[in-house]
This record gives structure tokens, C-alpha cells and sequence, in this order.
């Protein structure tokens, strides 16, 4: 079974094109760590098209993580901006492109809609 | 001169609190230090000369990120015999740096020894009211000319580092020096504190993200002087105003901060020194403020929160697809997710203020690029209204918090744990849906149908917000009203019922557009009551509410930033006479304040303690009281944009005299708009000599 991560970019580079990226232009490539080696994955983002090839090429924002790190963010187990403060997922050049990146990533499995069990129930007979 | 008032340096999220003389001792009640990105980077920091202790002659602040201290060694009754005087010049930037002067006026030669003490907690922000066991290791290295004091936790490392241009004795405490000084002659050296958090490659995080981190003084002044001279020019008679105008530009300019993710662009931090970080809701209603001033600070402010809108369903940052954020933050609690400001979405305004801002920035500026730029974020912010922030699934926009930890449990600005209840006092259970936020998912509404005709090519989307807002008004105008108090209810609960207290918020929902003409009226005059009005301005909450207390954070203080939208909403309803009483009881306050409007003051009747008492904790400055003044002077002078014009109908209180403001910029280019107090508002003399001055209620 592929890995979290192999599956997040394979889908992003099978689909081609995210509407929550619509207006962003740019590049990122993360440098994901494991078993002594190191896995590049390089996203070039053109008005919400992206292509998603595994090249060490250069990018406009780089991110350097441990694999099993990216994992558990790839599942939504995760946070981006909390790894990056804990300097387990250091980042290089313009953030702003993995901010965006980050709308991509799925939130926590267990995250449930804001709808109160009440929803429904509000009386209205003033 | 005991030390206890606090000299304060800022620019942006870096800023230094020490007492009077320079000293930095921190301790659990007082916020002093030095700090960067939420973190305390120095929490000692105390000179000695001679092992004495120093007092204050003077403190200067010369910009807002440096500061004079002129200072003598000993107790206060040896000032006269002084043989020695220090000079402690401060600035903060990229790094906070001190030159040290000591001068001898003696006419022999001595030698004499400098002493600074150093050490850090490396407390996060949200430690320091409630100093925990901190979870991670602190570390001191004496490296070759340089104090370098560290904490690290995991991954995570902070670093503070000294250094001075003078040799020293360098212990794991602190630098000692030891000067030679002629007769009539002086010594200096120049201390360098360098602050790191450690990113990329064992680099600097924000160096790594920036290319660089913070700016020189030098750059600094210069943008200073730059800024100043872009914004209108008020000419005036009233000193006051005129104080306080400038007052506000420039504190305006230090707490503007440029965020990591941002490209070097800034936005107003909310305020020193709790809240120097981004907030959705500070930042919004302080670029609406300073629109007709300073535009740039709305253009940024709306491209930060649109990069950083929330995407996902995440209950403990209470998080939902379109939301915008509430607070970002950089520390360790945030980092280690004992805080969910990561960042923290937990606002149920800031969404649809988003939408407010975005419309109204393009009406001054017609920069229509950023309305396209940002479409796909507004239609996101006018979905996430109904479908994430109408959770009782009747039309109207509710919080509830997920995270029952550390989340807010008030998510509108009134976010204190109490200051939502019924006029017995109860409390409300949630989801909550109080007015004002009725008020704004209206106006979104409103203001996105003209984005969505005029902007997206999208008449479909625009007949349909058009039809929900009208139907929005007129149910909430059925729901809301309170028939035999005349009044709009704080809040509804989840029964239906109105949380009825008499507060501030039916203010707000006049700048909305929310209430129908014929109710007009009685708001305004319930808002110039002496139950809501002080004198000074108008009180959060009602006299004679059983939860009304005149130092209550939320429940009686008056905010000046809250008094200045009301202001501005009297006025859109044609309240001239009224909006000039709030406009004119604020810039009087702001006199008491050396024109800089703080966070809060006590709502405390203005003949009670004819000056306003400040509330023990305010921040000060604070993002949106210092756009209050310049709210205020947009609405006393009757600026509104229409169509490529700017219309200019002033109508000044009594006791303003003139005003000219020139150069405003806008779609118009620039324009100059001029103004003198009016007549027809005279007739509230009597009122204000039978209250011993001042701006009174209208009964």
C-alpha cells in the first residue's frame, strides 16, 4: 500500500488542477528524509493547474521534512504551521506558496462539522 | 522615580517593556522584557555602575523604536552630587541594540566599574500571566566574546545573543566592564542582543523566509518620515485633534508588522503588549478606520487573510472551509499545540468583515485587480455564512466553540467569558447568535451582490445575496426587537428567546444598514442615554444591567474603537448632532491620554470622575483605538465615496472649530475636503453647561 504522501501528490498530479488554487502561481518542492535517503517531490503551480514530478529542481519555496513526518500531515494527523514553529519541517523561501499548498492537505480525521446535535430544534413562536 | 512606570519601544511583533530606567526585571504580573515573535527573549536585563542601582532623570522617547535614558547612579537625594551620569540610548529593528554612555564630570580621572545583568525565561506570551514548568531545557554559553543564552524543546530552539563593541568579562549572568574615564569625559560601547529562532539549516527562520529579518534604523526612520508624508494633512484649531491625529499615524506605523508569510508586506498588529500579532477581526475594523488615510494597510491586510483562510474542518483550531482566521502566533505553545493559534479560527465576525472590507477598499480605491484577485476567497467567507456559521440552520450566523479546551467561548468581539447575558445576568447557553453579527452577515451580503454584479460577471450569485439580505433584515428586525424596551436584544439563544441587556452592539448594526428607518431613532437615542452614555462615549454594556459593572472588561467599559463605529453609523442614518457627541467625548478622552486612545476606559459617569479612569489592564496602543480618531474624522466630516468622487458634507460638534483634511487619497486621485462646526448643534450647549462641560447625553 503506498504511503500517505505517495498517495497526496500522486492524486494532486492525477487531477491536475485545484479550484482552491485558482490563483496562485509558483513552485515548491519537499525534500522528504527516510532510511538515509531523500524522496523529492516538486510541484509547479500555474493558475490552479499543477504538474507533480519527482525532480530535485529548484522551487520558489523549499521544504525539507522526515517522511514519516510528512505522512501523518498527508492524513490530516498532523499541523503544518506547528511542525514548522517546532522546527521538525523547515522551510526555505516564499511560505506563503505552503500556506496555500496547505489547503490541499485534509484536516484531522476525526474533525466533525460545526452543526450542534440542537440544529433544528430552534423554536421560533414569539 | 521608583521604577514602576513603563517605557515601552515597538516596531511590529518586537518590542521592549522595561521600567523607567532602562531595567528589565520580569516578574509574573508585569509583561517586561524584551520580545519577538511571542517569545520573551530577555527577561533581565539590569545595569549597575559601581554596584549601584540607577534612577531616572528623564526618559525621551524619540521615535517609537528608540528611546533616551538619562539616568544617575544611587538613591534620588545624591542627585546633586552626581559625579557620574549614564545615558542608555535604545533601539529595536532587526536586533535590540544599546549604547551605553557613562560620563564623568568629575575633575580627576576614575575608574569605574558597568555591570549589566542578563538572563532569559524564554516565556511564550500566554505564559506569562500563568508562569508554568517550563517543558523544555534552558542553556547559557560564554563563547568568544559573546553571552549566548538558549532553550531548546525537541526540535525546537530560541536563542538570545549578546555582544558589545567594548571588551568585557563576559560571565554565564552577564557582561562586566571596566572603564577608564578622564575628568569632563565619557565611555561608550554599544550592546548588540541578537535574537534567533532556529529554521533551516541551523539559520534563522525568518532570515530563511525573508532573505532578511526586520530592518535597520536607519530604513526604519526613513519609511517613518515616508509614511507620514503620504497621509493627509490636518489642518486644524482643536490642538486636541491634532494631537491626537498625529498620535495615531504614528503609532499606526509601529504596529504595523510584516508576517512570515507574507512577502514582506505589513498589516496592524492588534495590539501592545498582549496582542502583537494578526488578528482577523483587530486587523479588519482597523483597515476600515484608516481606509480613507492610509488604503495600502486594508490591501494587505485583505491578501494575508485570504492566503491564510481556513480550508479545512479542524475542531481544535475550530476551523471550517472559508473561515478567516481569528489569531496567528509564532511561540512555543502555539508550536507544541498547547494554543490552537496555528492559526486559531475562532471568530464568527471575521468572515463576513472580510467581505465588508474587500467591498468598501474597492469603493475608496477602485483597485479592482484585488477584487478579482480575491474572488475566490470572498465567495468562500459568503458560503462559509450560511454553511458553517449558521448552525442552528435558521438564518442567522451563531458561534459555538469545538474546542472546549483552550477555545473562546464568546467568539464575537465581546470575548470575554461573561459578556453575553440576560438582563437577570444568566448566561446564555450555545450556540450563540448575538445581534451585531446579524448586523455584518446583512451588510456581507449586501456589499458581495454589488461585488458579484459589478466584479464576477456572476448576476445569479448577486440576486440571490440581494434576496437573502432582505429577507435577513426583516426577520431579524422580527426576532431581534425588543417591543417594550424599544431596543434590538443583545443576543438569541438557542430557544428563540432574546438575551435582552440594553449594550453597545445595537451601534454597530446602524453602519451595517441593518435596522429599518423607523427604528432609527429609538436606537439613537437609547445610545445617547445616561444608562449607555458616559459623557465620554458609549458603554459596552447598560447601567442598570445586573452583570453592568464600569471596570467589567466587556460588561460597562467604554472602547473607544467600538464608540467610533457607532459614530459612523449615527451618522449613515443622519444622526449628525449625535454622532458628533460620541466624536467629540472621544477626542476630549484622548486629550487625558496625551492623544493615544487606549484599549479601554472605565465607564464611570464623566461628572463622577471628570477625567477617564483607565481600565488597570488596557493595551495601549492598540490597533483599532488608534484608528479611532481617523474614523471619527471621516465621519465628522461626511466622507463617502460615490462613484468616482469623494462627497464631503461636514458637520462638526460645537467646540471643534475647523477642519481641513487634505490630500485625501482615493479613486478621485487626491482631494481635499474641508469643515466648521455647525450651528444647528447648539442647541446642546445648555445641556453641556448644566453638566459642568463636556459632551452630555442627549435626553
Amino acid at each position: 500500500m503506498a504511503s500517505p504522501t505517495t498517495e497526496l501528490f500522486t492524486g494532486i498530479g492525477r487531477r491536475g488542477h485545484e479550484a482552491l488554487l485558482e490563483k496562485v502561481q509558483g513552485s515548491l518542492r519537499f525534500d522528504l528524509e527516510h532510511d538515509q535517503q531523500v524522496d523529492h517531490w516538486h510541484l509547479a503551480i500555474s493558475k490552479g493547474d499543477v504538474a507533480v514530478t519527482q525532480e530535485e529542481r529548484p522551487a520558489d519555496c523549499v521544504v525539507r521534512a522526515e517522511q514519516a513526518l510528512f505522512d501523518k500531515m498527508a492524513a490530516g494527523e498532523t499541523n503544518t504551521f506547528a511542525s514548522m514553529l517546532r522546527n521538525r519541517l523547515t522551510v526555505e523561501g516564499n511560505l506563503r506558496l505552503l500556506v496555500l499548498f496547505e489547503r490541499l492537505l485534509p484536516g484531522p480525521p476525526s474533525a466533525r462539522h460545526p452543526r450542534p446535535a440542537t440544529r433544528g430544534r430552534w423554536r421560533h413562536e414569539r | 522615580m521608583s521604577g514602576n512606570a513603563l517605557v515601552r519601544i515597538l516596531d511590529g511583533n518586537t518590542f521592549v517593556v522595561s521600567n523607567d530606567t532602562g531595567d528589565i526585571d520580569a516578574s509574573p504580573s508585569v509583561p517586561t522584557g524584551f520580545f519577538s515573535f511571542d517569545t520573551r527573549f530577555l527577561s533581565k536585563w539590569q545595569l549597575k555602575v559601581n554596584g549601584e542601582s540607577l534612577n531616572a532623570l528623564s526618559v525621551d522617547d524619540l521615535q517609537y523604536f528608540e528611546t533616551r535614558f538619562f539616568l544617575v547612579p544611587g538613591a534620588p537625594t545624591h542627585y546633586v552630587d552626581a559625579k557620574v551620569s549614564v545615558i542608555r540610548q535604545r533601539s529595536i529593528g532587526s536586533s535590540f541594540d544599546e549604547q551605553l554612555t557613562v560620563l564623568n564630570h568629575a575633575d580627576k580621572a576614575m575608574d569605574v566599574t558597568i555591570r549589566i545583568d542578563m538572563g532569559c525565561d524564554f516565556a511564550d506570551l500566554f505564559e506569562i500571566k500563568d508562569v508554568q514548568q517550563k517543558k523544555g531545557q534552558p542553556y547559557v554559553r560564554v563563547e568568544d566574546g559573546v553571552l549566548r543564552l538558549g532553550y531548546e524543546r525537541e526540535t525546537f530552539r530560541r536563542e538570545t545573543v549578546v555582544s558589545a563593541t567594548e571588551p568585557a568579562d563576559i560571565d554565564a549572568q552577564g557582561f562586566t566592564f571596566t572603564a577608564h574615564i578622564d575628568p569632563q569625559q565619557s565611555w561608550t560601547t554599544n550592546l548588540h542582543v541578537q535574537t534567533v529562532i532556529l529554521g533551516a539549516g541551523g539559520r534563522d527562520l525568518r532570515s530563511n523566509l525573508q532573505g532578511r529579518h526586520g530592518r535597520a534604523k536607519v530604513q526604519m526612520q526613513e519609511e517613518l518620515n515616508k509614511w507620514l508624508d503620504q497621509a493627509p494633512r490636518l489642518e486644524t484649531d482643536n490642538q486636541a485633534l491634532a494631537t491626537t491625529y498625529r498620535r495615531s499615524m504614528v503609532d499606526l506605523a509601529a504596529l504595523r508588522y510584516t508576517p512570515l508569510s507574507y512577502g514582506g508586506q505589513s498589516v496592524p498588529a492588534a495590539g501592545l503588549p498582549w496582542f502583537m500579532t494578526i488578528f482577523g477581526r483587530d486587523s479588519l475594523f482597523t483597515s476600515l478606520q484608516t481606509l480613507p488615510f492610509v488604503p495600502d494597510l486594508a490591501a494587505t491586510t485583505l491578501r494575508l487573510l485570504g492566503v491564510l483562510q481556513g480550508s479545512k474542518l479542524d475542531d481544535f483550531r475550530d476551523e471550517e472551509p472559508g473561515k478567516i482566521l481569528h489569531e496567528l502566533r509564532y511561540g512555543e505553545t502555539a508550536a507544541f499545540e498547547e494554543q490552537p493559534h496555528s492559526p486559531y479560527y475562532g471568530s464568527a465576525d471575521s468572515t463576513p468583515l472580510f467581505v465588508i472590507v474587500l467591498d468598501e477598499y474597492e469603493r475608496w480605491t477602485g483597485d479592482s485587480t484585488l477584487v478579482q484577485q480575491l474572488e475566490p476567497e470572498a465567495r468562500r467567507a459568503l458560503e462559509w455564512i450560511d454553511e458553517y456559521g449558521d448552525l442552528m440552520g435558521n438564518g442567522y450566523l451563531w458561534y459555538q466553540r469545538r474546542n472546549e479546551k483552550v477555545g473562546l467561548e464568546n467568539q464575537c468581539w465581546k470575548d470575554s467569558w461573561d459578556s453575553i447575558s440576560y438582563r437577570d445576568g444568566r448566561l446564555p447557553n450555545f450556540p450563540r447568535a448575538t445581534c451585531e453579527l446579524q448586523g455584518y452577515a446583512y451588510d456581507a451580503k449586501v456589499r458581495g451582490a454589488r461585488l458579484a454584479r459589478e466584479f464576477w460577471n456572476d448576476p445569479v450569485l448577486a440576486d440571490r445575496l440581494e434576496r437573502e439580505a432582505a429577507d435577513l433584515k426583516e426577520r431579524f428586525n422580527r426576532d431581534f426587537w425588543i417591543e417594550d424596551g424599544q431596543y434590538y436584544a443583545l443576543a438569541l439563544d438557542t430557544d428563540g428567546s432574546l438575551v435582552d441587556s440594553l449594550s453597545s452592539n445595537i451601534g454597530h448594526l446602524l453602519w451595517s444598514g441593518i435596522v429599518t428607518q423607523d427604528r432609527a431613532r429609538s436606537v439613537a437615542q437609547h445610545l445617547l442615554s445616561g444608562r449607555l452614555f458616559s459623557g465620554w462615549g458609549v458603554r459596552t454594556f447598560a447601567e442598570g444591567e445586573t452583570r453592568y459593572n464600569p471596570i467589567g472588561y466587556h460588561v460597562g467599559t467604554v472602547w473607544p474603537w467600538d464608540n467610533s463605529f457607532i459614530a459612523w453609523g449615527l451618522r449613515k442614518y443622519g444622526f449628525k448632532a449625535e454622532a458628533g457627541c460620541i466624536a467629540e467625548g472621544m477626542i476630549d478622552a484622548g486629550e487625558f491620554f496625551g492623544g493615544r486612545l487606549p484599549e479601554a476606559f472605565g465607564g464611570y459617569d464623566r461628572g463622577l470622575t471628570k477625567y477617564p479612569v483607565q481600565y488597570p489592564t488596557a493595551c495601549s496602543p492598540q490597533a483599532w483605538s488608534t484608528g479611532t480618531p481617523l474614523l471619527l474624522l471621516r465621519t465628522m466630516l461626511g466622507l463617502e465615496p460615490h462613484g468616482e468622487h469623494l462627497i464631503v458634507e461636514p458637520a462638526l460638534p460645537v467646540g471643534i472649530g475647523k477642519i481641513g483634511l487634505l490630500d485625501i487619497p482615493g479613486r478621485w486621485g487626491r482631494v481635499d475636503a474641508f469643515g466648521r462646526e455647525r450651528v444647528e448643534l447648539d442647541r446642546r450647549s445648555p445641556l453641556r453647561e448644566l453638566h459642568g462641560g463636556g459632551a452630555r447625553p442627549i435626553t
